[in-house]
C-alpha cells in the first residue's frame, strides 16, 4: 500500500499532493472538535496496524483499517491518515516523503467513500445488516486503494492491468481479514460506543 | 468441498505473492571485480526469481541487465572501476536502488582513472615480476574469503537498519497524542475566548 519514493512521475506526485491537502482541509473544517480524542486514537492504530505483520502460512500481511477509519471519522481521516502516514515515514521508512501526498489519497479517499457508501448501513437497526454493511466497507475501502494505487503506477507508466493485477490479487487476503475486523469492530462499537458511528442522533429520533 | 478447497488453493497461490507493504531491502557486496547482490522484502520474503535489476554507472549509462535467482541474489560482472547503481522494480510501487562505490572494486579494472590505474598496475608488475601472478591470485582469494565472511554481517546490519523497535513504535503513538493534546488545548483557547468575549457583551 505504502508507494515508495522514486516509483512515481512528478505529475502524479503534485496531483496527489494537492488533492491531499484539499482533503486535509476539508477534514478540518468538518471535523468535530469534540471528537478529536476519536480521531487521534484511530490514528495511532493505523499507524501500529501496518506495523504489525500476522504471519499467514509462509507469508505476511497487515491490516490497514482504513475502512474502519473512514466508517467513524468521515472526511476527518484525511488528517488522521496523513499524521499515522508520515509518522510512519520517519519511524518505520514506510513509504516516504515525497509520496506521502499521493500515500494518503490513496488510502483517506477510500475511506471517505466507504463513509458515504455504508454510512447508513452500519446504523441499520438489525445487527446483521449493520455487519455486513460493515465487511462491505472494511473489503471495499481495500479493493479502492488497491484500484488507486494501481492507477498511481499507470500514470507514471506501468501498465494498469499489469500493476492492478499485482496489487490486488497481494491483497485479497488483506480484504478478507480487513472485512472481518471491521465487521466485528462495528458490531462491538454499536453495543458500547454507538455515537462513534454516528448512530446515536439517528436512533433518538427514530 | 471442491468449493472450499478451490478457494483455499486460491489464498495459498495468493498468499505466495503477497507483498503488502513491506520495504524493499537489498545489498550490493562486491567480490573481487563480481558484484553480488540480493534483493528482499523487510518481512524476510526474497524478491521474486526472475525480478529484472538494471545496472547503470555514475553518469546513468546502462552497463547491463541481471535477473535475480530462486532466492532473491543476482551477480553482475563488474568491467569498468566506477560507482555502480542497481535499480529493481518489484511492482506495486515497490522499487529499490543501492549502489556500489567503485572504491570497493579492485585496482585492477579500467576506472575513469584507467591511465593512473595501468601505471600502477605496470610499477606493480616490474617490481613483483617473478611472483606477480601468485600475489594476484592470492589477493582474488584473499578478496572472496573475506567477502565470505563479511556477508552475513552485512545482512544482518541491512536487515537491523530497516527494523524499528519498541521506541519507535512508542514514539509514534506519542506523537499522536500529543498533536491531539494540542489540538484539543487550541480548541479550549478558542472557546475561553468566545465565553469571556459572550460574558462581556451581555
Amino acid at each position: 500500500m505504502h508507494i515508495v519514493d522514486g516509483a512515481l512521475s512528478v505529475p502524479v506526485l503534485v496531483t496527489g499532493a494537492v488533492l491531499t491537502i484539499a482533503g486535509v482541509a476539508m477534514g478540518l473544517k468538518k471535523m468535530d472538535y469534540d471528537h478529536l480524542p476519536q480521531v487521534g486514537v484511530l490514528s495511532a492504530a493505523f499507524f501500529i496496524a501496518s506495523y504489525i505483520h500476522l504471519p499467514i502460512g509462509f507469508s505476511s500481511v497487515h491490516l490497514i483499517l482504513n475502512g474502519l477509519i473512514g466508517l467513524a471519522l468521515g472526511w476527518a481521516a484525511f488528517p488522521a491518515l496523513l499524521v499515522a502516514l508520515f509518522l510512519q515515514a520517519v519511524f518505520f521508512g514506510f513509504g516516504g516523503f515525497v509520496v506521502l501526498g499521493v500515500n494518503t489519497l490513496n488510502i483517506a479517499l477510500p475511506a471517505v467513500m466507504m463513509y458515504y457508501l455504508c454510512r447508513h448501513g452500519v446504523s441499520s437497526s438489525s445487527a446483521n445488516v449493520a455487519a455486513i454493511w460493515g465487511a462491505i466497507g472494511g473489503a471495499g475501502a481495500i479493493v479502492m486503494t488497491t484500484l488507486m494505487v494501481a492507477l498511481s503506477l499507470m500514470l507514471s507508466g506501468e501498465a494498469f492491468a499489469l500493476a492492478a493485477k499485482a496489487t490486488f490479487i497481494a491483497h485479497i487476503p488483506v480484504m478478507i481479514i480487513e472485512g472481518f475486523v471491521t465487521a466485528a469492530a462495528v458490531l462491538l462499537i454499536r453495543q458500547v460506543k454507538p455515537e462513534f458511528l454516528g448512530i446515536d442522533e439517528e436512533r433518538a429520533y427514530g | 468441498m471442491a468449493n472450499v478447497r478451490y478457494f483455499l488453493a486460491i489464498i495459498m497461490t495468493t498468499l505466495a505473492l503477497n507483498a503488502g507493504a513491506h520495504n524493499v531491502i537489498g545489498g550490493v557486496y562486491a567480490i573481487g571485480s563480481t558484484i553480488e547482490g540480493e534483493i528482499g522484502f523487510s518481512n524476510g520474503d526474497m524478491a521474486p526469481e526472475g525480478t529484472e535489476v538494471i545496472v547503470f554507472d555514475h553518469l546513468g549509462n546502462e552497463l547491463g541487465r541481471v535477473k535475480t535467482d530462486a532466492d532473491g541474489l543476482f551477480a553482475f560482472d563488474a568491467s569498468k572501476r566506477v560507482e555502480h547503481f542497481f535499480y529493481a522494480n518489484l511492482s506495486s510501487g515497490h522499487v529499490v536502488e543501492m549502489s556500489l562505490p567503485a572504491d570497493q572494486l579492485p585496482a585492477s579494472l579500467a576506472g575513469d582513472d584507467a591511465q593512473a590505474g595501468s601505471v600502477k598496475q605496470s610499477e606493480y608488475a616490474a617490481s613483483t615480476n617473478t611472483d606477480s601472478i601468485d600475489q594476484t591470485q592470492l589477493k582474488s582469494m584473499i578478496e572472496a574469503a573475506v567477502a565470505k565472511q563479511v556477508k552475513p554481517l552485512r545482512q544482518e546490519l541491512t536487515a537491523y537498519k530497516e527494523k524499528a523497535g519498541l521506541q519507535d513504535v512508542i514514539g509514534g503513538i506519542g506523537y499522536i497524542f500529543g498533536l491531539c493534546g494540542l489540538g484539543i488545548w487550541w480548541r479550549q483557547r478558542q472557546k475561553d475566548k468566545q465565553d469571556k468575549s459572550d460574558a462581556a457583551i451581555s
